[in-house]
């Protein structure tokens, strides 16, 4: 309407209006046009809408109907054409609107012809000459006839009349007065049972006795007002309930919400007492007054109106005591949150003042918990609960999230955070005796400002409780970080068990091996690992471990594994580094065993290793070639040289495959394994971060090195495939023994004669050399046995091995057989078979 | 303290290439030339574990990182000593060196010089001959230095096996090293002469072949270092016209220094020189190893700086150009030599994983041919690179290689050895001796055998039925020795 050029457009309608007829146009100063200009537009301006549904169809139907029947039907016709192309073309969007609009003005200008002239006939020009009383029809059009209804103004006497007889009517169908009706609704609405309005136990309800006569309507009136006073009684008798009895059980988030209910009911006793006040006054009887007496009396319909309101609080108050009559702490205010997501402002409004009281108690326990790590929680109402617990398992399992005291407005998310904060804290002071979180804490809740007074948070603002936690969080965490890191030098012990426990720190593994190796082979329980302790420094002491912290040093301990029976030392020994608090979290006994599993399996392949190396020493290049190879005189050459070789070839296949596995363990496992821990350690800003991290890399390993639960089956055979190398180092150990033995036989004998006659002596083969070739043929006979049984028996369990390989869907022993395979040997073995 | 390594130089050329070595081992130490730490050296002790918490998931060195004591021991004043004997039958390079700048770098008990000092005379013969006469002497610096380790691993002898005193001193000490410390570990650096250059010494040959038997026979490990080959690597490569001694000697030391990093930097595999040998050797006869190095840099010389990856150096070292030794195969032979076995020692931050795609791009383009009688693959170990020492490449590396084309090498020595035996030329030089007194040549025949033997050995590893090599070629040689080795095979047959 703001719009000028329809102003303009809306003052020209009105000219012309007035204009028509024999009028000239008149000018706008005009006093009528004027106040014509002004009516239109306030009628423009007013919602006013004709009461019709607006159907097109019914406004043709009727128009056409309206010129046939008055004899023009061609007219009709015409219009009824002229409307189907209306529709047909033009895309005009309030076609009824207009229809109805020249429908009205052609009714109007026929009505106008028999009207007294003066003007425009639907704008009344004389509004102020209607008496007040008068209710003007709001030109409501008859969908029938289109035409205005007005109710005429009724004499004023026929009215009072009627109402006089009315009133007497109502009086005679009444006992009780309306006064007195309202002041027993008083009472029942403050549970108290009036003269009339009792509390009826039966249908658990305010109402009035059967007997009692009065109008139907009034008894229904006085019913729906009464509900307010039973629920009343239901909030009120919680209230009483939950501070007189279950004051302690029901917690501070419960005795908030009694507060809270308390103080709403103490609005709505204000209330009443003013109602009781106005029902002094009398109720002045319909007839008998006209508007002159005071408006503040009350009849039962104006107590039903001064009711909406309170009656909408009471309902909700009554719903939220049946809701959370068994709730209490996160939980009631969670149900409470539940109910406050509602449209109605005033609904919301009241929810959510209520929420703010029920609320802060819980609010505030997030607050010290977070910046001060204390659960403050006599009623156990938080949702955090803490258990007692050994210091290594206080991260674990010392607090736990209670999802059903969780409220639904705090996101889980969040919740997590804040128990990480807090926790964080508390591992911070329990664990590392630290006090620097105090700092880290404060300079949060500096950082976030003023909302983190005591008390001051509310419910509403989780925002900025987010941003509280969030920046405790972030301080706390990085404090955190920084004492595990910096003051407990995780990294460090994490680098010392790689370089131990994992055999990262090759020099001092071996020598380890050197002088522990000897001590293993005899029976588990005969060992004292006493002595083996001992030895274990003299390693550390001989090993560049030596340079290393002693703090370090300090926890790397002997452990003996429980001796099962027939248990060589090999199979209990294994190294073991002592986490103590706090970093015993993260290197839980659970992680420590483990790292002993990986421990003893590495120990295993480099005994194996450490075996064949052993091996190739006894059958190394020079003792072979300068001692045996050349011992022409001998004359078994050729039967020792073929089972030499075999017995090379074999060590050369062994010796591939421990040693590739090796590499496999090093660079695909511990080194890639490492690689990636390394980063997400830099990376983790809280502690579950660490942990993850730990954890997945110790699972990495564990997997990867065949010692996870998928790979049993295989593992079991890489054991046979050691036992069979170590058997036949143990083998070879004896062969080479007794060949060099009898090749010292053969050259004592050799070495009696002198260099020229040689010839002349071999020739003669006396009775003691030809046994020594006999005993040798034998023994190389037997050796030769021996040999190609174990080497069919490797072989059958490397083809078991490397058929399991690919099963065994792990993407990193793709790694480890493509190492075995490099050549393809094992391929093109498998193919010609 | 644990696994010790002796070095033992002898005669003209190995002391010099043993003094670019000790040279050498000093920087990456740390160790000025009068033996006492660097500042900078005990300082990063100190620190050691901030300094080597990499950035690059490079942590198979741990704290201080260095084992110096597997080549150097300490003296009561803290000086560290190379474990090192230096033997000539000379003075010349060994004054050169007791006046040089790490003169007080090596224990003055250490150094044997003969007393006339007029040397081998390039015969091999005479060096033997003087070497057996000073036993005494020699094994008792040698004894001495033993006894100083606790658990001592193995000697390194260094020398040459054209001249007189490396050649012929040198096989009398593999010899008797191997009787007296048989259950350790010999392993030689023995510097072949260049064939492409008519040489001052005539009889190198002679010199060669005698020097090759001991090396086959007493050796456990020859890390083959050919001067044809350094020559033609410093010409081509470092685009040096007229290289030097010193720069191919530099050459040298590098490589030693290369492939003695896992011993000195352990790490969780490689840790000491058996381990390392053992998977290199896999048969006791083929026990002679070549080497490439990339990339290489001469001191002074600004190379171009390439950008140096895992693969790239993987792939270059498996390039002929940049092999220490030159193998001189038609190509017809060439291409059916194979590998037995591969070391490559990768220095400087590498990626772990990168390792194992490299090896795959490798198996891909098939770049490498092995043996077909056994499993083989490319074995890698990573090392560090020495913090004291800079280089403008972050990644380098070190092949040890054991090949069978090497063979042609021998077949080389054995050619021109029957060239001159042909012509009987030179050997009233070696009849003086009396090894081959009375005209007894037959150490000469000995030689060409046993070498003959291991070129067939090597030849036969290139065929898939090495097992079975030598079964009928011994059948053979056994029918032509004799009626007693005839006898003893038709018993060999119940």
């Amino acid at each position: 309407m703001g719009d000028p050029t329809t102003a303009d457009l809306v003052r020209e309608l009105v000219l012309r209006l007035l204009s028509s007829g024999s009028r000239p146009i008149p000018s706008i100063n005009d006093a009528s046009a004027a106040a014509a200009l002004r009516y239109a537009l306030r009628l423009l301006a007013s919602r006013m809408s004709p009461s019709l549904i607006p159907d097109e169809l019914s406004l043709v139907e009727s128009i056409k109907r309206r010129l046939a029947v008055s004899g023009r039907s061609p007219a009709a016709l015409a219009f009824a054409d002229l409307h189907s192309k209306l529709s047909a073309r033009a895309p005009l969007l309030n076609r009824w609107a207009l229809l109805y609009l020249l429908n009205t003005l052609s009714l109007d200008r026929r009505r106008s012809a028999s009207s007294p002239p003066g003007g425009l006939p639907f704008l009344p020009l004389q509004p102020a000459s209607h008496p007040p009383r008068a209710s003007t029809a709001s030109g409501a059009v008859g969908a029938g006839g289109g035409g205005v209804v007005r109710v005429a103004k009724d004499p004023e006497n026929i009215r009072e009349i009627a109402l006089r007889e009315f009133a007497d009517l109502v009086i005679a169908d009444t006992e009780v007065t309306e006064s007195a009706l309202v002041r027993d609704v008083l009472y029942a609405c403050q549970g108290i049972d009036g003269r009339y309005v009792r509390f009826d136990r039966s249908s658990d309800g305010y109402d009035l006795p059967e007997s009692l006569k009065v109008p139907r309507h009034t008894r229904t009136i006085v019913r729906r007002l009464c509900e307010l006073g039973w629920l009343f009684r239901k909030v009120r008798d919680y209230i009483s309930e939950i501070t007189v009895d279950r004051q302690f059980e029901i917690g501070t988030v419960g005795q908030a919400f009694c507060s809270a209910l308390q103080e709403e009911l103490s609005d709505y006793y204000k209330l009443l007492a003013v109602l009781e006040s106005q029902s002094s006054n009398p109720i002045p009887s319909a007839g008998s007054d006209s508007g002159g007496g005071t408006g503040n009396y009350l009849s039962l319909m104006r107590l039903a109106v001064w009711f909406t309101e309170p009656m909408v609080r009471m309902r909700l108050m009554a719903v939220l005591v049946d809701c959370c009559r068994v709730l209490r702490g996160g939980a009631m205010a969670g149900a409470i949150h539940n109910r406050a997501q509602h449209g109605d402002p005033l609904v919301q409004e009241f929810m959510s003042r209520l929420l703010r009281r029920v609320c802060s108690p819980l609010f505030e326990m997030v607050r010290t918990w977070v910046l001060e790590g204390e659960l403050d929680d006599l009623f156990a109402e938080f949702f955090i609960v803490s258990q007692p617990v050994k210091a290594e398992s206080l991260w674990r399992e010392g607090y736990q999230l209670q999802s059903t005291m969780l409220p639904s407005f705090i996101s889980s998310m969040l919740a997590q955070r804040i128990l990480r904060t807090g926790k964080s804290i508390n591992f911070l002071r329990v664990c590392c005796e630290d006090s620097g979180w105090v700092d880290a804490a404060t300079e949060a809740a500096a950082h976030v400002g003023a909302t983190t007074r005591r008390g001051g948070l509310g419910y509403g603002e989780t925002n900025a409780l987010e941003a509280l936690v969030i920046e405790a969080a972030k301080r706390v965490d990085r404090h955190l970080m920084n004492v595990i890191h910096n003051r407990y030098r995780f990294k460090d012990h994490c680098l010392a068990i790689k370089r131990y426990l994992l055999l990262g720190q090759g020099d001092f593994v071996q020598y380890l091996m050197d002088i522990v190796g000897p001590e293993l082979s005899v029976p588990a329980n005969t060992i004292s690992s006493f002595q083996l302790a001992g030895l274990l420094e003299t390693a550390v002491r001989a090993s560049n471990a030596q340079y290393d912290d002693r703090e370090i040093l300090d926890r790397l301990k002997v452990k003996m594994m429980e001796p099962g029976d027939g248990d060589r030392g090999w199979d209990v020994f294994s190294l073991e580094y002592d986490s103590r608090v706090p970093l015993d979290t993260i290197f839980t006994a659970l992680n420590m065993k483990r790292y002993l599993r990986i421990f003893n399996f590495l120990w295993k392949l480099k005994r194996v290793e450490h075996a064949l190396t052993g091996l190739w020493k006894t059958m190394k290049p020079n003792c072979i070639n300068s001692c045996i190879f050349t011992d022409e005189s001998f004359g078994v050459k050729l039967q020792f040289v073929s089972v030499l070789r075999r017995c090379q070839v074999l060590w050369n296949e062994m010796n591939h495959f421990v040693t590739n596995f090796q590499y496999y363990i090093m660079f695909e496992v511990s080194e890639v394994s490492w690689a990636h821990f390394s980063e997400e350690m830099d990376a983790s800003k809280d502690l579950d971060d660490l942990l993850a991290a730990h954890e997945k890399y110790l699972n990495s390993i564990v997997e990867k090195s065949l010692l996870g639960k998928k790979s049993q089956g295989i593992l079991r055979n890489l054991f046979v495939l050691f036992d069979q190398i170590l058997q036949f180092r143990s083998l070879a150990d004896r062969w080479f023994e007794r060949i060099y033995e009898l090749q010292l036989r053969g050259k004592s004998k050799s070495r009696s004669k002198s260099k020229d006659d040689l010839s002349k002596m071999s020739l003669r083969l006396d009775g003691g050399r030809k046994d020594l070739i006999h005993l040798a043929r034998e023994f190389l006979r037997k050796m030769s046995e021996d040999l190609s049984i174990i080497a069919k028996e490797y072989s059958t369990a490397l083809d078991a091995f490397i058929f399991q390989l690919p099963m065994q869907q792990h993407i990193d022993l793709k790694f480890l057989s493509f190492r075995l395979d490099f050549s393809e040997y094992y391929t093109r073995v498998s193919s010609n078979k | 303290m644990p696994r010790e390594i002796i070095t033992i130089q002898v005669g003209q050329c190995g002391n010099q290439i043993g003094m670019e070595f000790w040279k050498q081992l000093c920087i990456e130490h740390g160790i000025g030339p009068d033996g006492l730490l660097e500042d900078f050296a005990t300082q990063a002790r100190k620190f050691h574990l901030i300094r080597f918490i990499y950035p690059l998931p490079l942590l198979l060195i741990y704290n201080g990182g260095d084992r110096k004591d597997v080549f150097f021991y300490q003296a009561d004043d803290q000086h560290y000593i190379p474990r090192a004997l230096l033997m000539d039958l000379e003075p010349r390079v060994i004054n050169h060196i007791l006046n040089g700048e790490y003169r007080d770098l090596y224990n003055h008990e250490n150094i044997f010089v003969s007393d006339h000092g007029g040397g081998a005379g390039n015969n091999w013969a005479s060096g033997y001959h003087q070497g057996e006469q000073v036993v005494d002497d020699i094994m008792d610096m040698v004894d001495r230095e033993a006894d100083g380790s606790d658990s001592l691993e193995g000697f390194v002898l260094c020398h040459s096996i054209a001249g007189g005193t490396g050649s012929g001193m040198g096989s009398y000490l593999l010899e008797t090293l191997n009787d007296r410390y048989s259950k350790k570990l010999v392993q030689t650096y023995s510097v072949f002469p260049n064939q492409m250059e008519t040489s001052d010494v005539v009889v190198q040959p002679y010199n060669s072949l005698l020097t090759l038997k001991r090396l086959t026979l007493n050796a456990d490990c020859v890390v083959v270092l050919d001067n044809t080959a350094l020559n033609r690597i410093a010409v081509e490569r470092l685009h040096l016209t007229n290289p030097t001694f010193s720069q191919t000697n530099s050459l040298v030391s590098t490589v030693m220094s290369a492939s003695t990093t896992t011993l000195r930097y352990p790490g969780y595999m490689n840790n000491d020189l058996v381990g390392l040998l053992a998977s290199l050797i896999p048969t006791p006869r083929c026990h002679f190893l070549m080497t490439g190095y990339t990339p290489l840099t001469v001191e002074r010389q600004v190379n171009v700086i390439r950008k140096t990856t895992v693969l790239d150096v993987m792939r270059r070292l498996l390039q002929t150009k940049n092999i220490m030794v030159s193998s001189y195969a038609r190509t017809k032979e060439a291409s059916q030599a194979k590998y037995i076995s591969i070391l490559n020692i990768i220095q400087g931050e590498v990626d772990p994983t990168q390792v194992h795609e490299s090896l795959q791009r490798i198996r891909e383009r098939k770049l490498v041919n092995f043996i077909e009688w056994g499993p083989a693959s490319i074995q890698v170990a990573l090392s560090r690179k020495s913090p004291y020492v800079q280089t403008t490449h972050r990644v380098s590396g070190l092949m040890l290689a054991n090949h069978t084309s090497i063979r042609h090498l021998f077949s080389k020595c054995l050619g021109q050895y029957e060239k001159l035996r042909k012509k009987q030329a030179f050997l009233d030089n070696y009849r003086k001796f009396p090894m081959f007194a009375d005209n007894d040549l037959s150490e000469f025949d000995d030689s060409r055998e046993i070498i003959e033997s291991l070129v067939d050995e090597y030849k036969a590893c290139e065929s898939p039925d090495y097992i079975k090599w030598g079964m009928e070629d011994s059948e053979k040689a056994l029918t032509s020795e004799g009626s007693l080795a005839g006898s003893l095979d038709s018993k060999l047959t119940l």
